[in-house]
């Protein structure tokens, strides 16, 4: 049998890196997977579709209150359907864009705390020389990253689109803008799915009331578009502050929007952080 | 080197309570450097939240927790550089293999895992497969060598031998004794009353959040006294009365024409008065420290605390 060496040399320090966001980033690589499959999937249908769709004149469907509050267009008045960049505006940087993507990154952030009561790793971590407030901000900038690869992987799948898509014109520039835009409904998504991993113990459930949330503010966004009465429903959920639609095709929004989806996603996450650095740990 | 008398743990009057529920209720208790220390109770006594407030996993509603000197709270993150932890229900990630799990916490606790290699050899552990596979004593082998692997000063061990096999249990009763011999501290937690009598120095006996008792392990072990069977020749007729009245006699039975007791203390007065008849056979065996455990688990009131003195 082995014994332990009756010598003993002390042990050295050694870099620490970040392993609690690397180790978050391959617990959520099945969702970035299914972030990326949406993307290429949308992207690549609107790609296919496109010389049909653009002899079809559906116009005054997409044109109705209820079809582009569903579309969630913020209020942009969309005249030329025929163009690939509508099309591509219309079915990924609509509402649907927070709907999906901001519910994946919620949902990232919501369960990567629980996810590690659950699996037992967070009190063997918190056992160890580090910190509360460093293990939250490094599950944080995980769910951060994985909102940036995503918001690159819709990139490249538009762009994968325009190697086939004849006269795709796409404006690279404000695209480029309207993704940052979209990057901002993401900061807000993660800072909440954060905020409430931070005090739910169950991963699904933390997670799925962030994802409610969304949806919660999707329909805000869609009744709040019906009619001038439900206005201030819009005013009071995200979707209304990521204007990604309208700064596509019209090249122009209101530049303190995204600003309030930034400041709500960071005091989201910083209220995560106040309450996991005060809260006692369960252990299950 | 062994510093024996610094108190390496200082729990004083710790409180935990969740709303209406007092987890712990008001318990003090030294730990010294170099000893094994036992810390005992029945399930929902309290043991483990008195752990994971040392760990500042969990926060006292009041009292004061010092590891190694150090505030459990404050200096957490000088402390836990010091500290090894094995939970009471090693739990890990299904996904990654003992190998990585290794190095992910080793790359948490920011030191190189010098005893890793010795303590996967020593206690024949599983490293390849995923972590999903395993059996609750092959968590618990990880568990160990995580807890063990960056040659910590103290370890916190919540039921370390829980779903070991027996070979496993000696083996790590036998490393923790050399852990000690290096000047290793020990707290320890444990429902396998024979493990604690194989390795603790002292033990502290927690029920219902209330400390019970803290006792060192020879002096348990004569309150436990022995175990007396006495067999008298078939002519000789011997009151349980006249038994009962020898000084530290007591729970005399007669039993198939055997007598049964308990003594404890001097045996003189008894090997007197059982020499004044003709006696066949006699059998002293040492009684089991789980009786005494179990006494205090039972039905020791809280008011008869008695905390031993922190000499050893």
């Amino acid at each position: 049998m082995a014994t332990i060496a009756t010598t003993r040399v002390a042990p050295q320090r050694r870099v620490r890196g970040l392993p609690v966001l690397v180790n978050a980033l391959v617990n959520a690589k099945t969702l970035l997977g299914a972030g990326a499959f949406y993307a290429f999937f949308i992207a690549l249908i609107v790609g296919f579709l496109y010389p049909s769709i653009s002899q079809i004149n559906i116009g005054a469907y997409l044109g109705s209150s209820a079809v582009s509050g569903l579309v969630g267009t913020g209020g942009v008045k969309i005249t030329n359907f025929s163009t690939f960049s509508t099309l591509i505006a219309i079915e990924l940087y609509g509402a649907f864009y927070g709907l999906i993507f901001g519910s994946i990154v919620a949902y990232i952030a919501g369960s990567a705390l629980p996810l590690t009561i659950e699996n037992g790793t967070l009190d063997l971590a918190l056992a160890r020389p580090f910190s509360r407030t460093r293990y939250y901000l490094e599950l944080w900038g995980a769910a951060l990253i994985a909102s940036v690869v995503l918001c690159l992987l819709t990139l490249l799948s538009i762009w994968v689109c325009t190697l086939f898509v004849k006269d795709a014109n796409i404006n690279w520039q404000w695209l480029t803008v309207t993704q940052l835009i979209e990057m901002a409904f993401l900061v807000f998504s993660v800072g909440l799915g954060m905020l409430f991993g931070s005090f739910l113990n169950a991963s699904r459930a933390a997670g799925g009331a962030a994802v409610g949330i969304i949806f919660l503010a999707y329909f805000m966004n869609t009744f709040g578009s019906l009619s001038n009465n439900f206005n201030w429903l819009l005013r009071i959920e995200p979707f209304y502050y990521a204007p990604g639609i309208q700064a596509f095709l019209t090249h122009d929004f209101t530049q303190w929007h995204p600003w309030v989806l930034i400041g709500v996603g960071l005091l989201c996450g910083l209220a995560g952080l106040a309450i996991f650095n005060r809260r006692d740990l369960p252990t299950t | 080197m062994k510093n024996v008398g610094a108190s390496v743990i200082e729990i004083d009057q710790l409180t935990k309570t969740y709303g209406a529920v007092q987890a712990v209720r008001g318990i003090s208790l030294r730990v010294e450097q170099g000893e094994i220390f036992g810390f005992l109770g029945p399930n929902g006594a309290g043991k483990t939240t008195t752990i994971r407030c040392m760990l500042d996993v969990i926060r006292p509603t009041s009292g004061a927790v010092r590891v190694l000197g150090l505030d459990a709270q404050h200096d957490r993150q000088a402390l836990h550089q010091r500290i090894g932890y094995l939970p009471g229900d090693v739990r890990l990630p299904g996904e990654m293999t003992g190998k990585q799990v290794l190095n992910y916490f080793s790359q948490l606790q920011g030191l190189q895992p010098v005893l890793r290699d010795e303590l996967v050899a020593r206690f024949d552990v599983e490293l390849k497969r995923p972590l999903k596979g395993y059996s609750k004593g092959m968590r618990q082998k990880i568990g160990i060598v995580l807890a063990f692997m960056c040659d910590p000063d103290l370890l916190i061990l919540d039921e370390p031998t829980s779903g070991l096999d027996p070979l496993l249990q000696k083996t790590f009763n036998e490393f923790l004794l050399e852990e000690q011999a290096r000047g290793k501290t020990v707290f320890m937690s444990s429902h396998i009353m024979s493990d604690v009598e194989k390795v603790c120095q002292r033990v502290a006996v927690i029920r219902r959040g209330e400390l019970v008792t803290v006792e060192r392990v020879e002096a348990l072990r004569e309150k436990a006294g022995q175990r007396i069977t006495v067999e008298f020749a078939p002519d000789a007729s011997v009151p349980v009365t006249e038994l009962e009245r020898v000084v530290g006699v007591s729970d005399v039975t007669l039993s198939k024409g055997s007598y049964h007791m308990s003594m404890s203390g001097p045996m003189d007065a008894l090997i007197k008065a059982l020499s004044r008849h003709e006696v066949l056979r006699l059998h002293v065996e040492e009684a089991p420290l789980e009786e005494v455990f179990l006494k205090f688990y039972e039905d020791v009131p809280t008011q008869q605390v008695k905390v031993d003195s922190v000499s050893r």
